[in-house]
């Protein structure tokens, strides 16, 4: 007995493979889902999806926020990007991660400029999301 | 003589013409199948999406962005052209018809807020044709979610600000290859997909919504109007590429037909300059005898 777990972004399905069990980031805390779990629903935060396969080996993948719906044998994941470990480039995601530090550090002493705030904060969220899933697959 | 060299030069213009026209139709070609590809690629999200909608709606059926004001007292219209032109009457078509429904919205007393993507219809817009345009971005090279969930935000912002009471897309909508007809979209208030279809099957157990519905609803209704404006995004995108490809084939087609032409008058006149020489040549040689 398996689980089905499909991962869909807008760009397309990023995942569809049966797995043992499979840990997502949930809005109120992690929670882990295995066979025969409870049918429910739940929105998710950015952060990084453990997924043990079949063989018993860890797959890591970092997913942005977006929902969860699970039902006895299946788990759909809906998110805007969702990338897996081996794909992070990792000296990008540092770049980009340090880049972000700094225009929001400088953002701070401006007013009004919660927008851009507001978007160069999730970029970051992103970065860092991606720096501990890849820190988690090679750890 | 002068014709003739004047005939040669027009036609290798026309063939250096030819050659561009030919070339730009080959790449719209491949940028179009890359397009469809994308709006392929995004279906099932919309489509799980809806379904999740659905679930979460018929449990809670409330959300700012679904209010329904009495007055509209301001209109923001969404323009989705593409950054480029030579492509037929694709973007004058959108522009055309975002004319038309800014005068009727202005007729019925609304202001008129326009955001737009698209270089052609920031260019357009630029005077004072229209209503203050609020943002205007070009539609770039590849569409992606992020620019498409930058434009959902500021208008779902704007919207449950009460800057604006109404959102209406205005973009060409990819049905085929000859045909992008001008679609017009309520984007805010959202309508919320309907379900009475799916309750009628309802005899599953319901989904265990964490926390709430009304939360996940909170996060779930922006989401699905990003999607919406993904989509035109998307659709705009296949469309550009589709007429800028059938409008590349029609010049392509014209080109050929001039050279043909051309070649003809070029022939009779090459055909009328040796004539002349022989008789020339001739009368010279009767002369002598």
């Amino acid at each position: 007995m398996s689980l089905d777990l499909i991962v869909v972004t807008p760009q397309g399905e990023s995942f569809a493979e049966a797995v043992e069990q499979v840990v997502l980031p949930g809005a109120e805390g992690d929670f882990g889902v295995l066979e025969n779990h409870e049918k429910f629903l739940t929105a998710l935060k950015p952060g990084p999806v453990e997924i043990r396969l079949l063989d018993g080996t860890t797959e890591w993948a970092a997913i942005s926020d977006g929902f969860a719906q699970v039902t006895a044998n299946q788990v759909v994941v809906l998110v805007d990007e969702c990338f897996k470990a081996h794909e992070i480039d990792i000296e990008h995601a540092q770049h980009t991660h340090a880049e972000a530090e700094r225009e929001l550090a400088e953002l701070m002493n401006e007013l009004n400029s919660e927008e851009t705030r507001a978007e160069v904060e999730s970029t970051m969220v992103r970065a860092s999301v991606m720096i501990e899933t890849h820190s988690r697959h090679h750890g | 003589m002068a014709i003739l060299s004047d005939i040669k030069r027009r036609i290798t213009s026309i063939q250096s013409t030819q050659k561009i026209t030919s070339a730009m139709k080959m790449v719209s070609a491949a940028k179009l199948r890359r397009a469809q590809e994308a709006i392929e690629a995004a279906r099932p999200y919309a489509q799980r999406m809806r379904e999740t909608l659905e679930e979460v709606g018929s449990a809670e059926a409330s959300h700012p962005l679904f209010e329904q004001r009495e007055e509209i007292k301001r209109v923001g219209i969404l323009v989705i052209t593409s950054d480029r032109g030579l492509a037929g009457a694709y973007n004058s078509q959108v522009l055309k018809a975002t004319e038309g429904l800014i005068a009727k919205k202005r007729r019925a007393g609304s202001e008129i807020s326009l955001t737009i993507v698209g270089k052609k219809a920031a260019d357009y817009f630029k005077g004072d044709r229209g209503g203050s345009v609020k943002t205007a971005r070009p539609v770039g090279p590849k569409v992606n979610y992020v620019e498409a969930k930058q434009v959902a935000s500021s208008l779902i912002e704007a919207f449950e600000d009460g800057e604006i009471d109404q959102v209406i897309i205005v973009h060409n909508e990819f049905l085929s290859m000859i045909a992008q007809p001008v679609k017009l979209v309520s984007l805010l208030p959202f309508v919320p997909p309907n379900d009475e279809g799916a309750e009628a099957e309802t005899d599953q157990a319901p989904y265990e919504v964490e926390p709430d519905a009304a939360r996940l609803l909170k996060v779930l209704v922006p989401k699905a109007v990003e999607v919406e404006v993904f989509r035109a995004l998307l659709e705009n995108q296949a469309g550009e590429h589709a007429a800028r490809m059938t409008a590349m084939e029609n010049a392509t087609k014209n080109t050929e037909e001039l050279i043909e032409n051309l070649t003809l008058e070029y022939n009779r006149a090459r055909q009328a300059a040796i004539t002349s020489e022989l008789v020339e040549i001739i009368t010279g040689a009767q002369a002598l005898e």
